[in-house]
């Protein structure tokens, strides 16, 4: 389904092989990369994205380039601003820090705390969590870390705001996600197993011998670690779930409890692994279990080729994500090699334009290049920043469903949300709402005044899209002023007075700001 | 919403994950408002709105939701069970107090009763005790899970997203959800849908007039001429309906036949649902909100409160869409679905807490209306035939969309068992022609 009447553009699969058509055409590219097996997208590559390599980067590593991000990535060279961004904690990161102790103390909280202080089954501190989230998002200078926390955040799904996080959500977020994001995925799995969030979520907390819940059982398999290709059956799926009973709550302070009593006993057996399983105090076997499936070479191919999925494009290379899925095995589970063999591969390096920005992207990004800040005070305007990627359907982490919310272009191709994204550019270029602070008008237009309407446009794009506008779309720009490019400009023109912000929304609404 | 607080207020319901999912929709009309509308001179031909029109012959399926978990028993009230007063003693509705529905069992909540002319004359019927395969007491699951709709599967899709993939293309406004900037969990999956407020608020928020309409939909098609099919396909389809909107816009709408619909959201979505299938525009799927249903506490009495306002809303917003329509609801099936009926007996609150069984609401011009539908026999109010203190599910309501599907919107057998996999052998209720 799609556009009306005459509009109506062929169906997904039809552009795939379109797609498929064009690559021939570039087949010198392809000789030039032998990774490079997908197609090019040959039509991204020339009207939407810029060719810098530098830029590529920092939209795929980061929520979107600023002026600031792009001086730094010249000045040290892509190699040494990976290496930057890997280690985050070495990343000064005042502003973020002071803006979560001053406006977000809670998500500091343990979860006994959290009991004491929030009122029960109230979602406060879970909505505290997804603004926090989206303003680490937008501000902190870690991003390739706050990046890879919502990719975790969605691979380990625990839907933020639900049922059952009000008192440990934030405290999954941060003992969980944060705490093994650029660590080791085996931690991040085992960590997960026993977190309150998780086994409620999953119901593992409901499961024991007389009762099997398999809702855990089933989703570590399929979504956390092998995937549904990964080799098991069905009563390797019902092995996984009565390997993992055993691991439940204490309901009273929510927190996690190893009872033996729900534990059951007898041989299991999931693919390859088994246990005579006889120990009453299953734990320990439990954890061999999901160290086994961390290590499963379907868990890395899984994992990497998400990751690619992620960073590279929406059909990554299979040869390429084999290899990474070495990587992850040969350093332990270890993400971190995997992402640094990534970032400096040639067949990252050829996948410009092959991503789009997902809602929650592009607002953040515009909040990025038009140095938009938080609240002076309070967190009005960033809950406001909130709302407005939640109606776009992706607030951090609140994907309604176990899986995360997708990684590809199609999903998220909706008319509705395509106009979502050009009225938060034009509310966020003007300041109408949400009220983040905004530098002054006048700090947009350049300076000296370009002499005319077309060099505006231009000096603009270069600005707020790091990139020369193709001339075809600076002169639309210009049309929609109502003038040409030609036309001089002058300080008291509209397009430098009361149609800045509307000049400026219809830069962010070009294609080039949709690429990732 | 306002009429969450009297639940937020009591915390007497102890499921405030309820009052969260329902408020986090809410949210949005805070974040949604697109800009000014102004009116638009009116020239354009009505005619043109139909462009693009897919194959689709069959009905236009209307879903409303009724979030929160609708307590069935009160609305089309199973007086003729001796069991149900002794249950209910506190919110009983007595008998006399109820509207025939010429029904030895049942009789209607007299706040329903703007209905009963569509009851009698067919248009409007009842379908008793119908539920998901499993019970499931959690708002927030029991929605997902009743909107995925393909219970021991690992599908991720919403089942309207399946209905509509198994369609050939339509147009933008084929499955959509009005009244919210964001369309429901049963939407999920790979066929696009169009979420808006409302028709007159779907607009580039820097549109105010037509002259800036055209601005922007010149620019923004010339910016998007030629770009990544990823991104120019979803520009091509929201210009295109963009441009139909303003049509409708200019063309304003006066419902039909008198049709008063009541003030507030129910009203504004169902009157733009009859608006989009009335103009022609492609509509083949609407889902639409009505919550609030969540009564813990303080239901009220016959004569007033919650449940009485709230059925009298209800009420009335179905009378006029049907009034609204008139000889096209012989091309409109209508179905409520609720994540969960009530428990049987009521709580110290004066309310009812989460329970299974559940009542459906059908109609159109060709369900089998004036009947309450039992799918074989009523399965009482008996201590010992309720499950765990709740009224038993008979009718599975997949089972029960697959009868309209199959019946009204042109799926085939293969088709419901592709949206409902595991539908298959399950006998389909008998409430469409």
């Amino acid at each position: 389904m799609s556009a009306t009447g005459e509009l109506a553009a062929p169906r997904e699969g039809l552009s795939r092989r379109a797609l498929l058509g064009r690559a021939a055409a570039v087949g010198g590219l392809v000789a030039l990369a032998p990774q490079l097996i997908d197609p090019p997208d040959a039509e991204a590559l020339t009207s939407a994205a810029t060719h810098d390599p530098n830029l590529h980067l920092l939209r795929r590593a980061t929520y979107g380039p600023t002026a600031a991000s792009l001086k730094r990535i010249r000045k040290i060279g892509r190699h040494a601003w990976i290496e930057e961004q890997l280690r985050p904690l070495k990343i000064h990161d005042a502003m973020v820090d002071h803006l979560l102790s001053s406006r977000f103390p809670g998500l500091k909280w343990t979860i006994a705390q959290a009991n004491h202080r929030v009122p029960q089954f109230q979602w406060d501190l879970m909505f505290d969590l997804g603004v926090a989230n989206l303003a680490r998002a937008c501000w902190s200078q870690r991003q390739l870390f706050e990046v890879m926390v919502d990719f975790w955040s969605n691979h380990l799904n625990v839907t933020n705001p639900s049922d059952s996080g009000w008192n440990c959500r934030h405290d999954y977020d941060r003992t969980v996600i944060r705490a093994h994001a650029l660590g080791r995925f085996v931690d991040m799995l085992k960590a997960s197993a026993k977190h309150p969030a998780m086994l409620q979520y999953l119901n593992n907390a409901d499961s024991s011998k007389y009762e099997p819940n398999e809702n855990y059982g089933r989703e570590l398999l399929e979504l956390h670690t092998v995937s549904i290709t990964g080799g098991y059956n069905e009563r390797d799926m019902r092995n996984s779930a009565l390997i993992m009973t055993g691991y439940t709550l204490d309901w009273n302070t929510t927190t996690f409890r190893y009872d033996p009593d729900r534990h059951y006993t007898g041989h299991v057996k999931v693919m390859k692994w088994s246990s005579a399983n006889a120990n009453a105090n299953g734990y320990a076997m439990a954890m061999k279990y999901l160290e086994y499936l961390a290590h499963h070479p379907s868990t890395a191919k899984h994992i990497a080729s998400k990751l690619c999925q992620h960073f590279i494009s929406d059909t990554p290379p299979q040869a390429f994500v084999n290899h990474l899925a070495k990587v992850y095995l040969k350093s332990g589970t270890n993400i971190t090699p995997v992402l640094r063999e990534l970032f400096n591969s040639p067949t990252f390096a050829h996948s410009i334009g092959k991503k789009v920005r997902r809602p929650m992207e592009d607002v953040v990004a515009t909040v990025r290049t038009l140095g938009l800040k938080p609240d002076a005070s309070g967190k009005d305007a960033m809950q406001g920043l909130y709302y407005l990627v939640d109606d776009l359907g992706n607030a951090p982490a609140a994907w309604p469903q176990p899986n995360g919310y997708p990684d590809e272009a199609a999903s998220w191709a909706s008319a509705g949300g395509m106009l979502g994204r050009w009225n938060a550019h034009l509310s966020l270029s003007a300041g109408w709402w949400p009220n983040l602070r905004q530098p002054k008008m006048e700090s947009y237009i350049p300076h000296p005044l370009p002499k005319t309407h077309g060099k505006l446009v231009e000096a603009l794009a270069k600005r707020l899209v790091f990139r020369t506008l193709p001339e075809k779309q600076r002169n639309a720009i210009c049309g929609f002023l109502g003038v040409s490019a030609n036309t001089p400009l002058t300080a008291d023109s509209a397009a430098v007075g009361w149609r800045l912000p509307y000049v400026m929304a219809l830069i962010l609404d070009t294609p080039s700001h949709g690429i990732r | 919403m306002n009429e969450l607080e009297p639940v937020v207020a009591t915390k007497a319901c102890g499921c405030p994950d309820y009052d969260r999912a329902l408020s986090r929709r809410s949210f949005l009309k805070r974040a949604g408002i697109a800009g000014l509308v102004a009116g638009i001179a009116s020239e354009t031909a009505f005619t043109q709105l139909a462009f693009g029109a897919g194959a689709y012959t069959g009905d236009v399926l209307v879903v409303l939701s009724l979030r929160g978990g609708m307590d069935g028993l009160q609305v089309v009230v199973p007086t003729g069970d001796p069991d149900y007063l002794n249950w209910r003693t506190h919110v009983g509705i007595p008998q006399s107090t109820l509207l025939s529905l010429n029904d030895t069992m049942f009789g209607l909540h007299p706040a329903f009763g703007a209905i009963k002319p569509l009851y009698d004359s067919g248009l409007l019927g009842f379908v008793h005790a119908v539920g998901m395969s499993e019970p499931n007491r959690s708002h927030f699951s029991a929605m997902e899970e009743m909107e995925r709709a393909a219970p021991g599967t690992s599908l991720r899709t919403g089942w309207i997203d399946r209905v509509i993939g198994r369609r050939t293309e339509g147009t933008v406004f084929q499955a959509m959800q009005v009244g919210s900037g964001m369309a429901s969990t049963a939407f999920i999956g790979p066929e696009p849908e169009l979420a808006m407020w409302s028709v007159d608020g779907f607009d580039l928020s820097g549109a105010w007039d037509a002259t800036e309409r055209q601005r922007w939909d010149k620019v923004l098609n010339a910016l998007y001429a030629g770009s990544p099919t990823m991104l120019g396909k979803p520009a091509r389809a929201v210009l295109g309906a963009l441009a139909t909107t303003a049509q409708m816009k200019d063309l304003g709408y006066t419902p039909a036949n008198g049709a008063v619909y009541p003030d507030g959201d129910l009203g504004n979505a169902l009157k733009d649902v009859a608006r989009l299938i009335k103009q022609g525009v492609g509509l083949e799927v609407a889902a639409v909100d009505y919550g609030d249903w969540d009564m813990h506490a303080d239901m009220g009495t016959v004569d007033a409160g919650w449940m009485h306002d709230h059925l009298t809303e209800l009420g009335a917003a179905l009378f006029a869409f049907a009034t609204d329509l008139g000889s096209d609801m012989d091309k409109v099936t209508f179905t409520t679905l609720t994540e969960f009926g009530r428990r049987v007996e009521d709580n110290g609150s004066g309310g009812t807490d989460h329970g299974y069984g559940q009542l459906v609401t059908l109609m159109g011009g060709n369900i089998k209306g004036g009947a309450v539908h039992l799918n074989g026999a009523w399965p009482t109010l008996a201590e010992s035939a309720l499950l765990d203190g709740d009224l038993r599910a008979t009718t599975d309501y997949r089972a029960l969309l697959s009868a309209l599907l199959q019946k009204r919107c042109g799926a085939s057998t293969s088709d419901v068992n592709s949206i409902f996999p595991g539908i298959g052998g399950i006998p389909l209720p008998d409430v469409a022609n």
